[in-house]
């Protein structure tokens, strides 16, 4: 399947271009994105960090928040997804229509989009991170290649997951017209089972099993901590990949499922 | 505005309103979908805030109810800006970049009247009464009854802050005349608002100091709630009062200058 490796290669290098120029246009909206972004995090790493004081709370020095919150900033950044949105929109207004009759599944424009997107806003965290690590020795990472690559694999992981959880609930749109308020549900949850609000180690013990066992803590909590914690044991690490990879596989599933019985409906509708 | 005005503007926004209770009583829908989603809202905000507490007994000083009389503040004002500012004031950025901006122009009412109360989400409105029975639910936790005093300067730094959201708004959506691509501007205030959730005194000093002068959203929630739970004295409403007015007048001025700008680069 070379050949098919290679006509998907160009049609993504085309599609990501053209987002990418599509985004050029609006570089001072996705500005303000970012900042939006961040702002959660800053907050929450203020308050931890008043909470904290000169001691440490659940083994979290002042230090390990500023880590851990630019951590959720920059993780964050690399695997969100907008999708939900765009999708309730294109079925609401009919604009799925027109490339329902291209030769190529939508996911993947929305896909590309969402690379396009992320080249730029996590570009600019990163920039951000940076100058911030010149000046700020407890947010720098130290420079462990093995680490780091492990990083890459689990956001990756991350990102492809919540790509496929804000897709899938915006193809609930093909049912209710309420599909973005599920995501915001979605999201709230997120807000403590994912570890936006506080490190997972800080939640109530029975909650922090709970999340074990959702797909929460793999789309951001498991990235950051394994990009700013202390090093992973195997454990760990296999506990970590393994619970990525099966909800993942169950994410796909799901949007598999939904794509094709909301089409099924959505052409019942429209013919 | 000219002389006699006064009973124009009133009448206008009368309308305005009789129109928009006509509108919304349509979608009854949406009031059970907007009360859910601040059940929902309040629900996380308590949660962060238990978590916060199970970590510490104060939170910049202040003890979990004191917190959450400002998080019922807070969700008030967040009524207000939900059903008056951002459908309204909140659309100033596409209306400038499409151009309707010009019809709204050409009526005989102050533009800026027209701008902020043409369009309502009334059922928003749920917020503001949700709010404030959270404040007073707080309040008898501490088991303090706030005297007629301190919840009269309580009303009074709770409409200065009203006054201080809006200026906040004008002045963000003013931006929108000299930057004519950004369409999401409100995105900013979000990001600014959420500093606003938690007392001022949390934060460390250079945030701090950029709440209460800066951007003054401590003048929105922190110092109503003060009021109310009497950590600060009555006389703080004088203060309050007067921060209100020199942002109204502030964004008279802006609103004057900017409009000066689009009739200029139009004309």
């Amino acid at each position: 399947m070379s050949g098919g490796f290679a006509l998907w290669t160009r049609r993504y290098a085309a599609m990501i271009r053209n987002a990418w120029l599509v985004n050029l246009q609006y570089r001072a909206s996705i500005v303000l994105w970012v900042l939006w972004g961040v702002t959660e995090p800053a907050i929450a790493l203020g308050i931890w960090w008043a909470i904290a004081g000169d001691g440490a709370v659940g083994g979290y020095a002042r230090a390990d928040f500023a880590r851990y919150f630019f951590g959720v900033m920059l993780v964050n950044a690399l695997t969100i997804a907008w999708d939900s949105w765009q999708l309730d929109h294109w079925i609401r207004e009919g604009d799925l229509n027109y490339r329902l009759a291209r030769p190529i599944n939508p996911v993947h424009e929305s896909l590309a989009d969402n690379l396009a997107y992320k080249a730029r806003s996590a570009g600019t965290i990163l920039l951000v991170w940076l100058i911030a690590a010149s000046v700020w020795p407890a947010v720098r990472l130290p420079l462990d290649p093995g680490r780091w690559a492990l990083v890459a694999v689990a956001v990756s992981f991350a990102a492809a997951m919540r790509f496929f959880i804000s897709f899938t609930t915006g193809l609930l749109a093909f049912w209710t017209t309420r599909a973005t308020a599920i995501m915001e549900l979605h999201a709230g949850v997120a807000m403590f089972l994912a570890g936006r609000v506080a490190p997972l180690a800080l939640l109530p013990p029975a909650v922090a099993t709970i999340a074990q066992f959702l797909w929460f803590p793999y789309m951001l909590a498991f990235p950051v901590a394994l990009l700013t914690g202390a090093a992973p044991t195997t454990g760990e690490l296999i506990l970590g990949f393994g619970g990525q990879v099966i909800w993942l596989a169950v994410w796909i599933a799901a949007y598999r499922l939904a794509w094709q019985r909301g089409l099924r409906r959505y052409g019942a509708v429209g013919g | 505005m000219r002389d006699g005005s006064r009973m124009t503007w009133l009448r206008v926004v009368t309308a305005y309103l009789r129109l928009n209770i006509a509108e919304e009583l349509q979608y009854r829908a949406n009031f059970i979908a907007s009360l859910l989603g601040t059940l929902f809202w309040i629900g996380t905000a308590l949660l962060t805030l238990g978590l916060f507490f199970r970590h510490t007994t104060r939170l910049g000083g202040w003890d979990f109810w004191e917190v959450v009389v400002l998080l019922g503040v807070f969700n008030a004002l967040n009524g207000v800006i939900e059903a008056v500012l951002r459908p309204g004031i909140g659309q100033l950025a596409s209306e400038v970049r499409s151009g309707s901006l010009d019809l709204l122009l050409a009526r005989p009412v102050d533009a800026q009247l027209l701008v902020s109360f043409r369009q309502l989400d009334l059922w928003r409105i749920t917020d503001v009464v949700m709010g404030l029975s959270l404040a007073g639910y707080a309040l008898a936790r501490l088991h303090r009854t706030p005297t007629a005093l301190q919840v009269a300067a309580f009303l009074v730094a709770l409409a200065a802050a009203v006054v201080v959201v809006y200026a906040i708004w004008v002045a963000l959506m003013s931006l929108a005349f000299w930057f004519v691509s950004v369409e999401n501007l409100s995105v900013l205030f979000d990001a600014l608002y959420e500093g606003a959730r938690y007392p001022v005194t949390a934060y460390p000093a250079a945030l701090r100091f950029v709440f209460v002068y800066l951007l003054p959203i401590a003048w929105t929630t922190t110092i109503p709630a003060s009021a109310l739970t009497g950590r600060l004295g009555p006389a703080v409403a004088l203060a309050a009062a007067a921060v209100g007015a020199t942002a109204f007048f502030l964004t008279r001025v802006l609103w004057r200058t900017a409009l000066r700008r689009y009739t200029g680069a139009s004309g």
